[in-house]
């Protein structure tokens, strides 16, 4: 019989330990599922870790691929570690690229070191006023920001779909007759184009450096401030919180706008950095939103872990574009992250809880003596 | 005459994580008996019940129905085997009516037809309420019961089972005296039936008048067992603690009372449930007094302290700290105004559980100039400040960067008092400080409140157990459904007159 | 009169809310036993490619639900699995369903290697009743002009509805769901009914996503349910948890799913980008989640009480 305890302490290597086993554990069960539907196993791995890390080429796509599940990864982690479920950074990204576009189109005479800056406060507002909205209504209002968050996911599609093929809106490109006929947004100035850095070979996109700088910040804000300690408690307990005095509606709405903007600025980016134009299609078809709740719980929810958790799943996804095909399964990158975070919570267990085999005690079989 | 052993333990050995609960107990109580299970908070009482419910699984021993060795793997088994308990925190399910709860997974008889026939349910409750006097409304929802009928309730249940063995965990915890005499009277009615009545508790006067035979626990071992009729509440108390221990008496304080350091004026405030806990509260407490508040658990008193605090807002009334007024619903306020506040649920709600006991400690004084540095924390000092504390106060089982949660319910009480102390209050509201606590621990915290009202602090102590309240306070007033029914002063209450209160009699 | 928006958009309403309907009823059962399931759309999802597999190989419709009520189960399984044996945080947990089910998943791995894109059902279901009764005024579109799943889906309400409140079983899984403690220590087995529960609401969502993909649309196209599994979620908590209620919005909900097209079919409000009509399905689920989250209504007609807690007996 098993029998399921409760540690005393946890001791640190396990929560490294659990991540990675978690992570080795999803490719096994995918290895199995691949067999079941006639795909090879090693060869269809083989060729996605070739696609995502094998060549320099694959290093720098898989950068880009990572530089957005950084912001949105760090987006579900800030709302998260409260016990705040912002499902919304689809949404949100997409309300900074929408905003950082229009940012970056307005200001298109005017040097780079205005536009880029313009950008990105404009993609962070955009992020956190959609946030806001969910946070309004779970801290005023009592209600579930799971739902809410996630329905302006939907909307947020639609809106930004609507300015570039239903719209003659400012972010569409009219400049030529087949502009008019085939939608496409504007392309956005030369000044509004992100700079890259190089390190050997590696092209390193401006936002992945901006994206480590905003982790750092969140582990400062969280691990060393007032503002930190607040929501480390009012996550833990809310009537903690409320004991002990703490504005527990106002931080919610802090940390959604955060989170928000985090996200947003990730939308920014991936107007700047990558695509130089706003691009619903793209930006829909990514899911980085979602992928991000994936990397924010596989890291525990610590900003640096999520950097790294967004570098090896931006690699996965990169291989899965790269080698999309007839005869490589779509989905596949799908069900991998759901296996990682089916694995990822099963390890939870082990951090939080010791299995124990004991002998089931046999019941004597004699009469008890009168 | 030797009666048959009605149920017999040999021998159980129970442990978790850090803590042997159970060891090595023998127990045994026949048929026709009320047996009383003495112990102390914490020295495994309620494992024990729990083991021989069929909740936990022991993992040395057996056990031993009217002479058969039988093994629970699970509450139904030991439901079936005729044993039933009545919790200290009662399993009813509160949207449910008391029919629903009754019949709630009982698989025989009735209880085997597919669908619910209410009415039939009703009546036989309806029955059974009558013959033992302990008659409940079967179409009242659990929610809408007093704590008392609530417990009816649970007795009901063992009854409509046919319970051959009862065991009831601390049952007069949310009982007047009155209602407690009222227990007593039908649990000898059904000991008289032939039934063995288990009664678990710590409070010796409970014990001297219910049982036929006493087993105390200590530690998790069994260190005796005596007839009632031979023991002492001394020779008892001596038993439960491991050595001489002079009981529960009123300490006489030099006490200097000076201005009133919190004065509460026709306070009111809503429920949980959308009606008035707290209806026109006023009293007043002064610097150097202990003003204590008594009534039977769920009549208010945690709302009430709520609303003090600044955790609830008032709809009506107000409360004043030094003379000044307190804007209502801020706890904030209340906190920087010198109100220090112990909380009833000192797990949930006193700290923040997972969070390191360091943490806890700086959980109101965080924002201080002393810990923090702008928006900065000062972690080395609150760490320093931390060690301090725990060595100060004699924390025990707690280094400061374990989580809160780890410590036992003594050593969590005092971080508790440490924080609150610390924050050099004007006014200390206290609930339930020595719930759950172990002898040497309640004494501790009798100790710290005494000194705390010696230096002019004015405390207001909210407790539903009555020897705690006489023992230390200056003026007793009483709760009922929310409302103050009376006011005494300590050294000349009865535990008669405030029973009566208790129950919503009003002073003549 | 039966070609008036009005009865169209009703009709759509029941059409469109049978889905939904399904769905939110399964999700219904797995609550009341305590277990939050967010992975509703994956579920779907999963159960409409299956279903419509099914369809494809064996030319059975009804064969065809049930392989798609099997598929939901399975995937239902891994999240009870995760919840109640392992006492993973059920929030992350049906999340992590919906990924790896969802549309960019396992629903889409399948699709794709199953070859199922870009083809008609071999069958659907139909409206079938006599057309005498399809053309009555108003009830005829509005009731008689629909497919047996959604006359299924009326006998489901009322056995959902009587086996809750009825019943032995129905009143055990209430406690299961209100006061797991309550229930275990008089004897109920909670990580059964928990299990059977969320099972049960795996296989009402895999019929949930077959309505589409067997019925409504009627093809395998990635994604086909478009957030309806969210929307589901959101329809428990509007129905306060009683079926009946359900039935209700459902066909509230499915109204609006109905809207664009009818007003799109009669040159209406053509002004107006069909972006914003898609939108007002989610936008009303948020509006009225707002309206029942009020204090006031949560406190006299709320969720199960122990609803997304995992229950553990010798916890310390």
């Amino acid at each position: 019989m098993i029998r399921i305890e409760r540690r005393l302490v946890q001791p640190k290597w396990l929560s490294v330990a659990v991540p990675v086993g978690s992570l080795l554990a999803a490719f096994v069960l995918m290895g199995i599922v691949l067999l079941f539907t006639h795909h090879p196993p090693l060869h269809t791995f083989d060729r996605l870790l070739r696609a995502a890390f094998g060549s320099e080429q694959a290093l720098n796509d898989s950068l880009v691929s990572a530089t957005p599940l950084i912001f949105t990864g760090l987006c579900a982690a800030v709302a998260f570690r409260m016990q705040l479920f912002n499902i919304g950074g689809e949404g949100q990204l997409y309300a900074g690229a929408i905003l950082g576009a229009a940012a970056g189109i307005a200001l298109g005479d005017h040097t780079s070191w205005l536009s880029v800056p313009a950008m990105i406060v404009a993609g962070a507002v955009g992020g956190a006023a959609l946030a806001l909205v969910p946070a309004v209504l779970r801290a005023y209002f009592s209600t579930n920001e799971i739902i809410t968050s996630l329905m302006l996911n939907y909307v947020g599609a639609l809106v930004v779909t609507y300015l570039i093929f239903d719209s003659e809106s400012y972010w569409r490109d009219t400049s030529s007759p087949t502009a008019k006929v085939f939608p496409q947004g504007k392309p956005l100035p030369d000044a509004a184009s992100w700079p890259v850095s190089h390190v050997g070979s590696l092209v390193i996109p401006f936002g992945l450096l901006l994206g480590i700088v905003i982790a750092t910040f969140v582990w400062l804000l969280y691990g060393r401030t007032r503002f930190g300690f607040e929501v480390q408690v009012i996550g833990d307990s809310q009537r903690a919180a409320a004991y002990a005095g703490m504005r527990t509606r106002r931080k919610i709405l802090a940390v959604m706008a955060l989170s928000g903007a985090i996200a947003g600025i990730g939308g920014a980016s991936q107007d700047g950095d990558f695509r130089h134009t706003l691009d619903p299609r793209g930006l829909t078809a990514a899911a980085y939103g979602y992928t991000g709740i994936v990397i924010a719980a596989l890291a525990r929810y610590n900003p640096f872990a999520v950097c790294l958790v967004a570098f090896l799943l931006g690699g996965l996804q990169n291989a899965g574009f790269t080698l999309q095909g007839a005869d490589f399964p779509s989905g596949l990158v799908g069900v991998l992250q759901g296996l990682i975070l089916f694995c990822a919570l099963g390890g939870e267990l082990l951090i939080r809880y010791r299995l124990r085999f004991v002998r089931t005690p046999r019941a004597s079989e004699a009469e008890a003596p009168a | 005459m030797a009666a048959a052993a009605a149920v017999s333990l040999r021998g159980i050995t129970k442990r978790f994580p850090g803590v042997v609960a159970n060891d090595a107990v023998d127990f045994e109580a026949a048929e026709g008996e009320v047996h009383a299970l003495l112990g102390e908070n914490g020295a495994g009482k309620s494992t024990l019940s729990n083991i021989l419910t069929g909740l936990y699984r022991p993992d040395e021993g057996e056990i031993a129905i009217r002479g058969h060795v039988v093994s629970f793997s699970s509450p139904r088994e030991a439901l079936d085997a005729g044993i039933c308990m009545v919790h200290q925190h009662f399993r009813l399910v509160p949207p449910f009516t008391v029919a629903e709860n009754v019949i709630l997974g009982d698989h025989r008889g009735e209880g085997r037809k597919f669908s619910v026939h209410p009415r039939r349910i009703e009546r036989r409750v309806a029955e059974l309420g009558e013959r033992y006097r302990i008659a409940v409304d079967p179409r009242a929802r659990i929610w809408q019961l007093s704590l008392g009928e609530q417990q009816r309730v649970e007795i009901l249940k063992a009854l409509y089972r046919e319970a051959s063995i009862l065991i009831l965990d601390e049952p007069t915890a949310v009982l007047t005296p009155q209602e407690s005499e009222s227990l007593f009277e039908t649990l000898r009615v059904m000991a008289d039936e032939g039934r063995t009545i288990v009664f678990i508790s710590h409070k010796l006067n409970e014990v001297k008048a219910v049982s036929d035979r006493v087993t105390v626990l200590r530690g998790g071992r069994n260190v005796a067992t005596v007839a009632t009729s031979e023991a002492t509440p001394r020779s008892l108390a001596a038993l439960m603690v491991g050595h001489e221990v002079s009981l529960t008496e009123r300490v006489e304080r030099l006490v200097e009372i000076g201005e009133p350091v919190l004065e509460v004026d026709d306070l009111w405030a809503m429920g949980d449930r959308g009606t008035d806990a707290v209806r026109g509260v006023s009293l007043t407490v002064r610097s150097g007094e202990i003003v204590a508040i008594a009534g039977v658990a769920g009549n208010g008193q945690r709302e009430l302290a709520e609303t003090i605090t600044g955790m609830r807002r008032p709809s009506r009334g107000a409360v004043n700290v030094e003379g000044r007024a307190l804007g209502g619903g801020d706890a904030r306020a209340a906190i920087g105004a010198g109100v220090a506040h112990v909380p009833e649920d000192r797990l949930h709600t006193g700290v923040a559980p997972s969070l390191s006991i360091a943490s806890n400690l700086v959980l109101k004084s965080y924002r201080g100039r002393g810990v923090a540095k702008g928006p900065l924390l000062r972690l080395r000092t609150i760490r320093d400040h931390a060690a301090r504390l725990i060595a100060r106060y004699d924390v025990r089982g707690g280094a400061p960067e374990l989580p809160a949660r780890r410590l036992s319910g003594g050593n969590l009480q005092k971080v508790v008092l440490a924080r609150e102390f610390e924050g050099s209050p004007r006014a200390l509201v206290v609930a339930s400080p020595t719930r759950g606590l172990d002898v040497a621990a309640i004494e501790t915290v009798h100790r710290y409140l005494r000194d705390a009202a010696s230096s002019g602090v004015g405390v207001l102590l909210i407790s539903e157990d009555l020897d705690e309240i006489r023992a230390l306070a200056d003026r007793i007033a009483v709760i009922y459904e929310g409302a103050i029914v009376g006011e005494l002063a300590a050294a000349v209450a009865t535990v008669e007159e405030l029973g009566l209160l208790m129950a919503g009699g009003r002073r003549e | 009169m039966n070609n008036s928006v009005l009865v169209v958009v009703l009709a759509s309403a029941v059409t469109y809310g049978t889905p939904l309907l399904y769905a939110a009823l399964g999700e219904l059962l797995t609550e009341r036993s305590g277990v939050l399931n967010l992975g509703v759309e994956g579920m779907m999802l999963v159960g409409a490619v299956m279903g419509f597999w099914g369809v494809q190989q064996t030319g059975s419709l009804w064969l065809a639900v049930l392989i798609a009520a099997i598929a939901g189960s399975a995937m239902a399984l891994i999240h009870a699995f995760l919840v109640v044996t392992l006492r993973a945080n059920q929030i992350v947990s049906g999340l992590a369903l919906t990924i790896f089910a969802g549309a960019l998943g396992l629903s889409s791995y399948l699709g794709n290697d199953l070859n199922l894109a870009d083809q008609p059902a071999r069958h659907n279901f139909a409206p079938f009743l006599p057309k005498s009764w399809q053309n009555a005024e108003i009830v005829g579109p509005i009731f008689f002009k629909q497919s047996s799943l959604v006359y299924l889906s009326w006998v489901l309400v009322a056995l959902v509805a009587l086996y809750l409140n009825r019943t032995r079983l129905g009143l055990n899984v209430r406690a299961v769901g209100e006061s797991p403690e309550s229930a275990d220590a008089m004897g109920i087995n909670v990580a059964a009914y928990r299990y059977a529960h969320t099972l049960v609401g795996g296989a009402f969502a895999g019929v949930g996503g077959a309505c589409f993909s067997l019925w409504i649309t009627p093809q395998w196209v990635d994604g086909l349910t478009a957030g309806a599994g969210w929307i589901a979620i959101a329809l428990v908590i509007f129905a306060f948890w009683r079926p009946t209620l359900c039935l209700v919005g459902a066909y509230f909900f499915g109204a609006y799913s109905g809207i664009p097209f009818a007003f799109q079919a009669r040159g209406i409000l053509t002004g107006i980008p069909p972006e914003l009509f898609q939108s007002l399905p989610y936008l009303a689920t948020i509006f009225v989640l707002v309206l029942v989250s009020s204090a006031g209504a949560r406190r006299h007609l709320g969720a199960p009480a122990a609803l997304g807690t995992p229950y553990v007996r010798e916890e310390r």
